[in-house]
């Protein structure tokens, strides 16, 4: 930019001063190091504007252009993409929240504990964790009701909305397994409201509780059994079928609007 | 894809397909990243702030000894602890919400239509269905729990016409509820006490008794045959051994026909008489929202109508027994 031109003499203050500024912008965004990174220019013209959604890899789940109604706030109250937000926010809370939580009926109760009195900032993690996960499932539902009332699980959508119902599925029984870490008395006959209807399942009542619950009663096995869920096997499922969710969108033809 | 198209081509007049205007667009960045990103920014606020100033719930140590009065699962499972009360355990917490999100999923399946999406409330009676469905559902289920809830809403007066077995009767002929000794005589306080508390007889066969034990496929018995030898010896029967006619009738039959078939029918069926309802979205819209409703009411009973034993009572009442 200002480098191809041959800079004349500045004349007064304010030339000066516009020469540093674009000296100082020059440096900072078209040094070779930050245009590895960002391969599209700042983004400040149309043009700029709709590669720095195309060539990221986290924006380019948007499409680059959206319908003028598609961004106004009463027709989404943004939702899904809030629900998705709290999904984030419970990762990085519970990512904190396993490096002071050892899941064994010894220690889980103690741990819990310890986090919130020893621990800098650890009863503020372990509430969010809590509150956010309620929001997350309050959310999930809201979400749905948007999609439902305003008719966007019509066709060609009819795959998204199933997947997004697996997504339901999935969000609350995270939040059941979740339920139980704590180890306290809350969780354990939560739970154990959960494993007797478990065990009310058709013909499957007792393998029902031995496999999820591992046993006829809430004991070590059954924690286990919900942290690995919890932690890993359920996100990692869940971040799965919000990939196929999103990308669905996209080859749906986005979001649903009027024919 | 073309031949359809081509078909579609032919068969109607071109109908002038509204065209996609450019100044009807906008750009994803700035105007939808920056949507996002102030959302994103006041949830984490608010749920910062919320968080210094409510600390999440930590009760005593888990002690499988000490049951607390009431045990309650988290509030969006209370609504299936709330249908235990009411039917058999295996309708209640498993079939029942399968068969919701079956339904659910089934949705996109059954109303094909394109037509009105991406519309609020798109059909022409849409709004009017959804309000008074919430109102009937929610009123409903309410109703549903207080008539069933047991003895302490007095709604058992409506029954208590029926008299009290005698203490020694051997046969009895006409319907009679059993009390238990020195019990205060109540009609019917629950459905449940239709297979276990009345009694009568038809033509020689005794309500309840000889109704109770009928032998049924797939258990591990059937008559004296063992089923163990061919691998049916591990299948689980579901209620027992054998089939109970009267709980059956009591836990199954009426409450799924009044939450599955009477009650969604007869709002379904009066707003199609009244020509609110006119298309399958009508219907799903009728059906969705009454489940969705049902849901939270059930769940709105488990979370603030709930105290003791599992009583119905006033939420102020409620006192929790940690035990």
């Amino acid at each position: 930019m200002s480098s191809t031109e041959e800079p004349g003499k500045p004349r007064n203050l304010s030339e000066r001063i516009q020469l540093l500024q674009d000296r100082i912008y020059d440096r900072l965004f078209h040094n070779y190091i930050w245009q590895s990174i960002f391969r599209s220019g700042y983004p400040n013209t149309p043009r700029n504007q709709m590669l720095v959604v195309a060539t990221n890899v986290f924006l380019h789940l948007h499409p680059t252009r959206l319908q003028r109604t598609h961004v106004r706030v009463t027709y989404t109250y943004c939702l899904g993409g809030l629900t998705f937000f709290m999904f984030i926010v419970l990762t990085i809370t519970g990512v904190l929240l396993m490096f002071y939580y050892v899941p064994s009926v010894d220690r889980a109760y103690q741990d819990i504990a310890a986090l919130e009195t020893n621990v800098r900032f650890g009863l503020l993690m372990r509430n969010m964790h809590r509150w956010t996960a309620h929001a997350m499932v309050i959310l999930v539902f809201l979400h749905m009701m948007r999609v439902f009332y305003t008719g966007a699980y019509k066709p060609p959508r009819e795959f998204n909305w199933v997947v997004g119902v697996v997504l339901l599925v999935l969000t609350l029984v995270l939040s059941f397994t979740g339920y139980l870490l704590p180890w306290d008395q809350l969780a354990l006959w939560a739970v154990t409201v959960g494993h007797g209807i478990g065990g009310s399942s058709p013909y499957l009542g007792d393998e029902v509780q031995t496999v999820v619950f591992g046993g006829f009663e809430i004991g070590q096995p059954a924690l286990i059994r919900f942290y690995t869920l919890h932690v890993i096997a359920l996100p990692l499922l869940a971040a799965i079928m919000m990939a196929v969710h999103f990308w669905r969108i996209r080859r749906d033809g986005g979001m649903a609007r009027p024919l | 894809m073309a031949v359809q198209a081509q078909r579609q081509a032919t068969a109607a007049p071109a109908r002038p397909r509204p065209k996609r205007v450019r100044e009807e667009e906008v750009l994803v960045w700035p105007d939808l990243v920056f949507i996002e990103f102030i959302s994103a920014v006041l949830f984490t606020i608010t749920f910062v702030i919320l968080s210094v100033f409510i600390n999440a719930p930590l009760l005593n140590r888990a002690n499988l000894d000490v049951t607390p009065n009431p045990s309650k699962a988290p509030w969006y499972f209370l609504n299936l602890q709330e249908l235990l009360l009411h039917m058999d355990k295996a309708w209640a917490g498993v079939l029942i919400p399968t068969i919701a999100l079956g339904f659910f999923a089934a949705i996109p399946f059954i109303d094909r239509s394109r037509h009105l999406q991406g519309l609020w409330f798109g059909t022409k009676y849409s709004v009017r269905i959804t309000v008074v469905t919430i109102i009937y559902a929610t009123v409903v289920s309410f109703g549903l729990v207080v008539v069933d809830a047991g003895d302490t809403t007095g709604t058992e007066r409506f029954t208590r016409w029926i008299p009290s077995c005698a203490e020694a009767a051997e046969d009895v002929g006409w319907p009679c509820l059993r009390d238990e000794a020195g019990a205060e005589h109540k009609g019917i306080v629950s459905t449940k006490d239709i297979s276990k508390r009345l009694e009568f007889e038809v033509v020689g066969v005794k309500w309840p008794e000889d109704l109770d034990h009928i032998a049924w496929p797939f258990n591990d018995s059937i008559g004296d045959w063992d089923l163990g030898f061919i691998g049916l010896g591990n299948i689980h029967g579901w209620g027992g051994e054998h089939l109970n006619i009267p709980a059956a009738i009591a836990e199954q039959v009426i409450p799924l026909t009044l939450t599955i078939v009477v009650f969604p029918g007869l709002i379904i069926y009066t707003m199609f008489r009244l020509g609110w309802v006119r298309t399958r979205r009508d219907v799903m819209i009728v059906m969705y929202t009454g489940v969705i409703f049902a849901y939270l009411t059930l769940a709105m009973v488990g979370s603030f109508f709930r105290g003791e034993g599992q009583d119905l009572i006033a939420p102020w009442n409620i006192k929790v027994d940690e035990g």
